[in-house]
């Protein structure tokens, strides 16, 4: 007995195995992002609604089958077999479901779910009710469980990597479930073809057997289809709900990181802005165009202009009225060149109006393509720096001058050998020329040439003498304001050392109330240093009492500087007191008498007076008055 | 001894001084060269004859008492009338024991000058005359033989003929006659002359 194939069924029963694929390959996704009793919800319900399709497809299958005989089946086996698929899809959808599912869940998995339909197609054939014997093939039975098992295998693999639903586009699911439709119908077929109907005479058992109308595939289908398509709208639902709450807590996330964000970069913004304004430097910042659009709350203080001011034109108001051109210049060829600004200026400080020395450097910002799109300034305070450097160039100085004053005793000897000079061969003429005077018959020629010499020799003496002078006396001495005390005050740090070297107790009495004094600074010092080192020199021999030196200032009348230079040295013979003034006089065996003539030319230059005299108990005073500068007489 | 007249060398940078003291030497009749430089007069070609030398203490090539210590070297023997701007103790003390005749401190009076001139020229004028004798007297040494400045040796000893033989390994005689040569040669009037002679004669000038 030979059964056929009504196609359309056919047909039908494999377009029911698709529909159950693809809801089941909806349900592995929904089943894996649900948690709990949902995910419990979601596999029961994906079970029943798989194992219903797979169920439908095997009964229209039977169905598609048309023996000459008519055929009923046993409607309690039918049900044992519904819940066999229902049971099978419940462990493939368990399986799939999972976190993670490696080769040996998957060939479980796939062993259990192809048995499961395996037993759901056996357990179906087992309901059929028909006057007729089935045999069955074993290989083609063996096949049929084999490639229920493998279409398990691919089904639960597609399943698993499919499940995602973000990633996977709608062809490639229905191509999947056609896959898997296309296997479970295989199953089906491949189990028809293991069996072989033989008729028999007796007649079949057809106590709660039934009959499959037309009418009853209809039902079939169309309760299988409403099913299989709710459980599809929910799982799309179901999905879109989740896709959206997703969206929803990814923007949470989204917002929240962007706060974050916003409070970290408000966080280093203030950590900036509190560096930048604490920094103990005045900083600013300007566009390419070199307009100020920042600046410290330090440097608008130190100035003393506000922010509106610094950023317009007002900004170089503060700057010294010297300094202000030359800045302006560096600061447009810097901006010309996009070179690093440098540029020392005077800048008012506005607490107090002084003009402190800064400072001021600028560096570009360049973007990407070379264009400078900032400059970073800063303005450092350098005046002490300035100050010390100027103190140094006038102590500097100060010493050389010093120094010239203190080697005058080296000079002495070339300028005694100079002058000596002429002075031997007038000497040598006069004699010379008395020779030849006294000489039988005189000779008047060479007397007149000696005598000649002689007139030529002074001069040149006296030219020598003018030199020096001119060489001790500044071209233009300077006219400023002079503090005695300050002077004699730099010359006592100065001359210690010379002093204590020469077992010296150098010492100064200052009066408090002096009046300034206008003068050449340097000369005045050359003047005190000249007659401190003479009163040194004048102790040189003294063993039997103290070596002091006392250098005094005194206000003398209402407008008259006083200083003198009291030693307790030798003394000068009373007969000395007036000449030691004069050029090339000296007491001291080595000296060249030039010192106290240059002292007396400088003290008179200035209108005061230098004189000497004798102490009461031992030594010298030297001792010059200059007047007071009137504006400073009080 | 023949007395050419004597020559005064001065040596100073200060041409006005060279030229003064120049005409101050020449008042008196002294024949007078002058030089700039230490160096100027060391190169100068002078003749014998008595002489002196002013010298200037500071000059620009040559210290004067360094130029003393070079014509030292050189054995060139001239008296040194020093003079100086700026006389100072130990310096002319310096002078004077490296044979300074005189140091005088400029200015100077003319007749110091002169004065001093006129001692140096007396000096070496002695000297000069020294200087002859010791030549001639190197001369006539030199023109006695070996043999005879051995015998010369002994005899000024005061070795007899006998023994000077003994020593030489000759007879008496022949001593006798070499005695009689060396007389001769050194022009000696007596045997204390000859002793005295070869007195005179330095060691350095009594290698055979």
């Amino acid at each position: 007995m030979t059964g056929s194939y009504d196609y359309r069924l056919v047909t039908l029963s494999v377009v029911m195995a698709v529909c159950a694929a693809y809801a089941a390959l909806d349900l592995a996704g929904r089943t894996t992002a649900s948690r709990g009793r949902v995910r419990l919800v979601w596999l029961a319900g994906g079970a029943a609604a798989m194992g219903l399709g797979i169920w439908s497809m095997h009964y229209i299958g039977m169905l598609a089958f048309l023996l000459p005989v008519p055929v009923f089946y046993d409607w309690p086996t039918v049900v044992v077999s519904l819940f066999a698929a229902i049971f099978a899809s419940g462990v493939a959808l368990f399986v799939v479901s999972r976190r993670r599912m490696d080769w040996s869940d998957a060939l479980a998995g796939s062993v259990i779910m192809g048995g499961g339909i395996a037993t759901m197609h056996y357990i179906g054939m087992a309901a059929m009710r028909l006057p007729a014997m089935h045999h069955y093939d074993l290989p083609l039975v063996i096949l049929s469980v084999l490639v229920a098992i493998v279409m398990s295998l691919v089904a639960l693999w597609l399943s698993f990597h499919l499940r995602d639903h973000a990633k996977t586009s709608w062809p490639q699911k229905g191509a999947s479930a056609f896959v898997m439709g296309a296997g479970v119908a295989a199953m089906h077929y491949t189990g028809m073809a293991a069996a072989t109907f033989t008729p028999s005479t007796m007649p079949p058992d057809l106590s709660h057997a039934v009959h499959i109308s037309p009418l009853g595939i209809a039902g079939i289908t169309s309760v299988t289809l409403l099913v299989l398509g709710l459980v599809s709208i929910s799982a799309f639902v179901d999905r879109r709900f989740a896709a959206q709450t997703r969206a929803l807590t990814e923007s949470e996330l989204l917002k929240r990181q962007l706060e974050n964000v916003v409070e970290e970069l408000k966080k280093s913004e203030d950590r900036l802005r509190v560096l930048i304004e604490t920094i103990p430097a005045l900083a600013w910042t300007s566009l390419a165009d070199g307009s100020n659009d920042f600046s410290n709350q330090r440097l608008l203080e130190y100035m003393g202009i506000s922010l509106e001011q610094m950023q317009g034109a007002g900004w170089t108001t503060p700057f010294h009225p010297e300094d202000i051109g030359e800045h302006l210049d560096k600061w447009r060829s810097a901006l010309a060149t996009g070179e690093p600004f440098e540029n020392e200026a005077r800048v008012r400080r506005a607490a107090d109006g002084e003009y402190r020395w800064f400072l001021i450097r600028g560096l570009p910002l360049r973007d990407e393509r070379g264009n400078i799109v900032k400059w970073y300034g800063t303005m450092t305070d350098i005046e002490d720096r300035k100050r010390a450097e100027e103190a140094l160039r006038k102590a500097n100085a100060d010493l050389a001058h010093i120094t010239r004053v203190m080697t005058m005793g080296e000079l002495a000897a070339s300028i005694a050998h100079e002058i000596n000079q002429p002075l031997a061969a007038v000497v040598t003429n006069a004699d010379a020329c008395m020779e030849w005077l006294s000489s039988e018959p005189p000779n008047l020629e060479e007397a007149r040439a000696a005598v000649d010499c002689i007139a030529q020799d002074g001069t040149r003496a006296s030219e020598v003498l003018r030199h020096i002078r001119a060489m001790f006396t500044k071209a233009n001495p300077e006219r400023t304001t002079v503090h005695v005390n300050e002077l004699i005050r730099e010359i006592d740090g100065l001359m210690q050392a010379e002093a204590s070297r020469n077992q010296v107790a150098l010492q100064t009495e200052l009066a408090a109330d002096l009046p300034a004094t206008i003068g050449d600074r340097v000369q005045l010092q050359q003047v005190i240093v000249n007659l401190v080192l003479n009163g040194i020199e004048a102790m040189s021999a003294v063993t039997d009492r103290p070596r002091r030196l006392v250098i005094r200032s005194e206000r003398q009348d209402s407008d008259q500087v006083l200083v003198a230079v009291r030693d307790s040295g030798v003394g000068i013979d009373a007969k000395d007191v007036r000449r030691i003034f004069d050029a090339f006089f000296t007491t001291k065996a080595q000296g060249m008498g030039m010192g106290l003539s240059i002292c007396h030319s400088i003290i008179e230059a200035h209108g005061g007076r230098l004189w000497a005299s004798t102490n009461s108990d031992h030594g010298a005073t030297l001792q010059f008055t200059l007047p007071a500068n009137r504006e400073t007489v009080s | 001894m023949t007395d050419p007249n004597p020559i005064v060398f001065v040596v100073d940078d200060d041409a006005s001084v060279r030229d003064a003291v120049k005409r101050l030497i020449a008042s008196v009749g002294l024949r007078v060269e002058t030089f700039g430089s230490a160096h100027e007069f060391l190169n100068h070609k002078r003749s014998d004859g008595p002489g002196c030398l002013v010298l200037d203490v500071r000059l620009p090539d040559l210290d004067g008492l360094e130029f003393q210590r070079a014509l030292a070297e050189a054995n060139i023997c001239i008296p040194i009338i020093f003079i100086t701007g700026h006389g100072d103790i130990p310096m002319s003390v310096r002078a004077m024991k490296a044979g300074a005749v005189e140091f005088l401190t400029k200015p100077f009076r003319g007749r110091e000058l002169l004065c001093a001139i006129q001692e140096a020229i007396a000096r070496d004028r002695v000297a000069c005359s020294e200087r002859a004798q010791m030549n001639e007297l190197r001369a006539r040494y030199g023109s006695l033989t070996v043999r005879e400045k051995e015998v010369l040796g002994l005899v000024a000893s005061g070795f007899l003929n006998k023994q000077i033989g003994a020593e030489l390994g000759t007879s008496e005689l022949t001593i006798k006659t070499h005695r009689g040569h060396v007389m001769q040669k050194m022009g000696a009037q007596s045997l204390a002359d000859l002793v005295k002679m070869f007195e005179k004669l330095k060691p350095g000038d009594r290698k055979p």
